[in-house]
């Protein structure tokens, strides 16, 4: 957007310009740093160097990140187990719910959206106690006692299922700002060719949604892996304890090991850091699409 | 192949209570075969009109036949009407061809090799077999429309339905799709209703043209018959550019009393006037300037801007040039005339060629007088 | 006004077929209207028929699970907020009164020393953490997309990192913050240390007067991000043409981005302001792997009190009436602006 300016003071706008860029990025990637030098030292390492020096060949040590992931390993299969499903459920139905209420016509469509677009805002504190009546009433362990694997993970059953339905408002927002955006014209002209509504789905609109499902998924699966509060309230057994809840354990148990702290939350963050860096452009489209 | 009936079609939207006709008792006949333009200014109710005949809208009232057959209360689908929209519509995930069979694999029961043929045929007629593999983002905006155009004709309809289809072509691609569009109209000899806001399109295209206005329907007739005899005010403004000039003006014995300058009646004008307010037209091509001051029907005017066209010159006159803001009308001469803004020029408005409106309903009341038209000789 | 919702959510049957915009909108055609007209089909054919039937497939059974989970949640929490339930029986619906929420207002009204109730600072805190920590992001967002969008190289490098922390969960960068703030060996204190500034290192994450501010400013390190990528829309977003205008007209580059650029971009700081609002009504995980469920009066916000007092002393009912509370200080945030969205037609 600048416009390129003639006199001497040009280059001094610029190398100022690149100063501050440069220590924003240092500002936004300084936790990051302190965090992996320390990752990598041994007790005395961190608490007598700075934490932004990497470790000497006397501090440095890797048994941290294996304690951390030894600490973490049950957590990770099971946020993968819970966050996999809901992630791929939130973004169908999101899809579906959007065509269902963007692209085809009847009276009453602007209620159903608005309903759902609020569910977006909602605290989760104010559907926190409910949540946990409802799980202990509707017990997943009981529902597949017939099928022990399932019931055995019952905590997550319900977290996959939770955080399905409140996917559900975003993913059908971020889909519905995609499918306004499509030629109606074209709809019209797939309608004149004979399709029916769920031919137009299939054949029109799911292959025109491909980039859409690569945003939402991604938005969705970072979202999912790193809550706490559902977990918090809705997992009763430790062998389904989530990753941000062995995370919080091993915090809580280890007070000084910062170490250990530091290697546990890199991996904990390990599957959406890898994401975002792969897919960035998609988090920040989700981002600016979706908010919350 | 079928013509296609509007019979009192009426379409309403409610739009919070109040209730909005978007057409208004429009009944039109379309013969088998016929080219009708639809045209009006935008909002007039002819897209409208035209989705009603899709299936798009359903109308509030009337009738639409094809082919004898009422088809208004069938499914779009069902309607054996194909349609070309603006923005072409094209699936931009398939292919040409895919985009061509899509249509015959939903609403037809034909085997895939048939269907193969039919567009292969038609893509070949069409000039784009070479694009058949081709995505519609591969493609130019002119091979877009023609593969919308193929898509419509692939599958063989009763009549086809088109809706602004060269509005996103540029001025040049324009011109020459319109021909184009007009030669296979006439070779597939489908019936065809075209909707269009331009009125060039529309008296160059059409067999006949059907304008509307604020969804009523002013008048249908040949372009020649719309330009030469428009039915009223509205149809005499619309078609023909540069505008008609028109002044409103009343009756005093058998002169014509305009707000700047009078006009002496003839007996034909006198024997078609009805009342007191009329509106005396003229068009710019038939205002003579440079006339002898002597003749009668002439007056002395200012030129005020002159627009030089090449081919012609259109020439914007007053009669009152010192008031702030004069109020113009326009006559366009050859282009090597010259003229310049501020001279004083006589200009001649000749009986044959006025219109005479109702000044109170806009209905034609006099129409110029076509016996001076001659036909050019043809060479054998 | 129903009506004005219907057309600018782009779901109504009414329509202005004759502008230009593709998005024209249809009655559809084959609606039970059509079918009524020609009195062939049965009732049932035509409701079948008709596009409502046909697209409820698609909506109804995510729209129900919804509706169940969200709107079934807040009026069974509503319900339970009017109970006294409390502790690890059953809750009994029979006694319904708003005894919890005068019990919360009545604290909140004799609150103010520092050792005051419980419920006066976690109201308190919350609004401070609603309006600081949202001024703060919103304005170094817009900083940063400013910055990101003067024509720079990198442009996409920068951009990654600054939404980084975004990327992370609250229990990451909580964990990440807590020894940023550690007081020996902290980065924080550790760089006022080396650039002669030692005297200002705090005890940021266990000095009552510095907690909230603390939490605050990793909040801001970590949303920053998302009021950037809002406002970079918003800048794309003003023609090109503008910022030449007002250079031309000999306007400073800061007074260009003051008066011409800013102004324009209120819509994005409302949308970026709404969704930060209710980020920081959610900043309970933080709070809770930073501080544990006990904050302190400094540093305590409704989330968290809602959720001890649920889930760590069993008063369900008292609980569910603070939950409530929250919801309606969300609801304070978004109604109006949902409202506003409708009527500028942007859902």
């Amino acid at each position: 957007m600048a416009t390129q300016q003639s006199d001497s003071s040009f280059a001094w706008n610029r190398i100022a310009l690149y100063a501050t860029l440069g220590l924003l990025v240092a500002f936004y990637l300084s936790p990051l740093e302190s965090a992996i030098m320390t990752a990598f030292k041994t007790q005395t390492g961190f608490f007598e160097t700075s934490p932004l020096v990497p470790p000497t060949p006397s501090t440095f040590t890797l048994d941290a990140w294996g304690q951390a992931f030894n600490r973490l390993q049950g957590g990770l299969v099971n946020s993968l187990l819970f966050t996999i499903p809901a992630t791929l459920l939130s973004a169908t139905l999101g899809s579906l719910v959007a065509y269902g209420l963007t692209n085809t016509n009847w009276r009453g469509q602007a209620f159903v959206l608005v309903l759902l677009i609020a569910g977006i805002f909602i605290p989760y504190q104010s559907v926190l106690v409910p949540l946990s009546r409802f799980w202990s009433v509707v017990d997943p362990a009981t529902i597949f006692s017939w099928l022990p694997p399932v019931a055995n993970r019952s905590g997550l059953v319900a977290l996959a299922v939770t955080h399905t339905a409140y996917g559900v408002p975003i993913t059908t927002l971020l889909f519905r700002a995609h499918y306004k955006s499509l030629d109606s014209s074209m709809l019209e002209a797939a309608r004149l060719d004979g399709a029916s509504i769920a031919k137009i789905y299939r054949r029109i609109i799911l292959p025109l949604s491909i980039p859409m499902f690569a945003v939402t998924l991604i938005y969705q699966f970072t979202n999912i892996w790193n809550d706490l509060l559902f977990a918090l309230v809705l997992i009763q057994q430790p062998s389904n304890d989530v990753v941000t809840i062995s995370l919080t354990a091993l915090q809580g148990s280890m007070v000084s090991q910062y170490n250990l702290q530091m290697a546990g939350a890199f991996i904990t963050a390990l599957p959406t850091l890898l994401v975002y860096i792969l897919f960035g452009e998609q988090f920040a489209e989700g981002v600016a699409g979706g908010g919350a | 192949m079928a013509e296609l009936q509007l019979d009192n079609i009426t379409k309403t939207f409610d739009d919070g209570g109040d209730e909005i006709v978007a057409v208004d008792d429009v009944s039109i006949d379309i013969q088998d075969g016929e080219f009708l333009v639809l045209v009006g200014p935008s909002g007039c109710g002819k897209s409208t009109t035209l989705r009603t005949i899709a299936g798009l809208e359903t109308i509030t009232d009337g009738a639409i036949r094809l082919g004898g057959e009422v088809i208004n209360d069938k499914r779009p689908q069902d309607r054996d009407t194909a349609m070309v929209f603006q923005s072409y519509a094209l699936y931009p995930h398939m292919t040409v061809r895919e985009n061509m069979s899509f249509g015959l694999e939903e609403s037809t029961d034909l085997p895939d090799d048939e269907i193969r043929e039919r567009v292969t045929d038609t893509a070949e007629m069409m000039g784009i077999a070479e694009l058949l593999d081709r995505k519609p983002g591969e493609l130019s905006g002119g091979q877009q429309q023609r593969v919308a155009l193929g898509r419509a004709i692939v599958r063989n309809p009763a009549a086809f339905l088109m809706d602004e289809p060269l509005a996103n072509l540029d001025a040049k691609l324009r011109a020459q799709m319109r021909t184009e569009l007009q030669r296979l109209q006439e070779n597939l000899d489908v019936t065809t209703v075209y909707v269009t806001h331009d009125q060039t399109e529309a008296m160059t295209m059409g067999d006949r043209i059907a304008i509307l206005d604020d969804g009523e329907l002013q008048q249908v007739g040949t372009p020649l018959e719309c330009y030469h005899e428009p039915s009223n005010l509205f149809v005499a403004g619309f078609i023909g550019e540069p505008s008609m000039n028109t002044f409103e003006a009343h009756t005093d014995g058998d002169r014509l009393v305009a707000e700047r300058f009078e006009y002496a009646l003839s007996e034909r004008h006198e024997d078609a006037i009805d009342g007191d307010n009329v509106v005396f037209g003229i068009r710019p091509e038939d205002v003579e300037v440079g006339s002898d001051p002597d003749d009668s029907h002439t007056y002395e005017v200012v030129v005020d801007v002159v627009e030089p066209k090449g081919d012609e010159n259109y020439v914007h006159m007053a009669f009152d040039a010192d008031r702030e803001n004069p109020e113009t009308f326009t006559a366009t001469i050859g282009g090597l005339r010259r003229v310049e803004a501020g001279d004083t020029v006589v200009v001649r408005f000749p009986p044959e060629a006025v219109h005479l409106f109702d000044g109170d309903t806009g209905e034609a009341v006099l129409n110029r007088s076509l016996d001076t038209v001659e036909d050019v000789e043809p060479l054998l | 006004m129903r009506s004005r919702i219907l057309r600018v959510l782009g779901a109504s049957d009414e329509d202005d077929p004759e502008t230009a915009e593709p998005d024209v909108r249809t009655d559809g055609g084959t609606t039970s209207d059509a079918a009524a007209a020609s009195g062939e089909t049965s009732r049932l054919g035509q409701w079948l028929d008709s596009e409502f039937a046909k697209s409820l497939p698609f909506w109804l059974p995510a729209t129900l699970l919804v509706g169940l989970f969200v709107y079934g949640a807040i009026g069974w929490n509503f319900l339970i907020s009017l109970t006294d339930w409390q502790g690890l029986r059953q809750p009994t619906y029979e006694s319904l009164d708003f005894e919890m929420y005068t019990r919360f207002f009545d604290s909140v009204f004799a609150g103010g020393l520092l050792s005051g109730p419980q419920e006066y600072w976690a109201l308190r805190n919350t609004f401070v953490l609603l309006v600081v920590f949202t001024v703060a992001a919103l304005a170094v967002g817009l900083l940063l997309a400013i910055l990101v969008d003067r024509d720079i190289r990198f442009e996409n490098t920068f951009r990654t990192i600054y939404l980084l922390p975004m990327s992370l969960s609250f229990v990451v960068t909580a964990i990440f913050w807590a020894w940023m703030y550690n007081p020996e060996s902290g980065l924080i204190n550790q760089t006022l240390g080396a650039v002669g500034l030692g005297s200002l290192a705090q005890q940021w994450i266990s000095d009552p007067q510095y907690k909230l501010f603390a939490v605050m400013f990793a909040l801001v390190w970590q949303f920053s991000g998302y009021a950037m990528v809002v406002y970079l829309a918003g800048l794309r977003a003003i023609p090109s043409d503008q910022y030449e205008a007002a250079k031309v007209d000999g306007a400073s580059l800061l007074k260009m981005y003051w008066r011409v650029i800013v102004p324009q971009l209120r819509a994005s700081t409302t949308s970026a302001a709404v969704v930060l609002m209710v980020f920081a009504l959610k900043a309970f995980d933080f709070l809770y792997v930073m501080f544990g469920t006990r904050p302190g009066p400094s540093a305590d916000i409704l989330a968290m009190m809602m959720y001890r007092e649920s889930f760590g002393t069993t008063n369900w009912a008292y609980g569910s009436a603070i939950a409530m509370i929250l919801f309606a200080l969300a609801l304070g945030v978004i109604a109006p602006y949902l409202y506003l969205q409708f009527k500028r037609g942007e859902l």
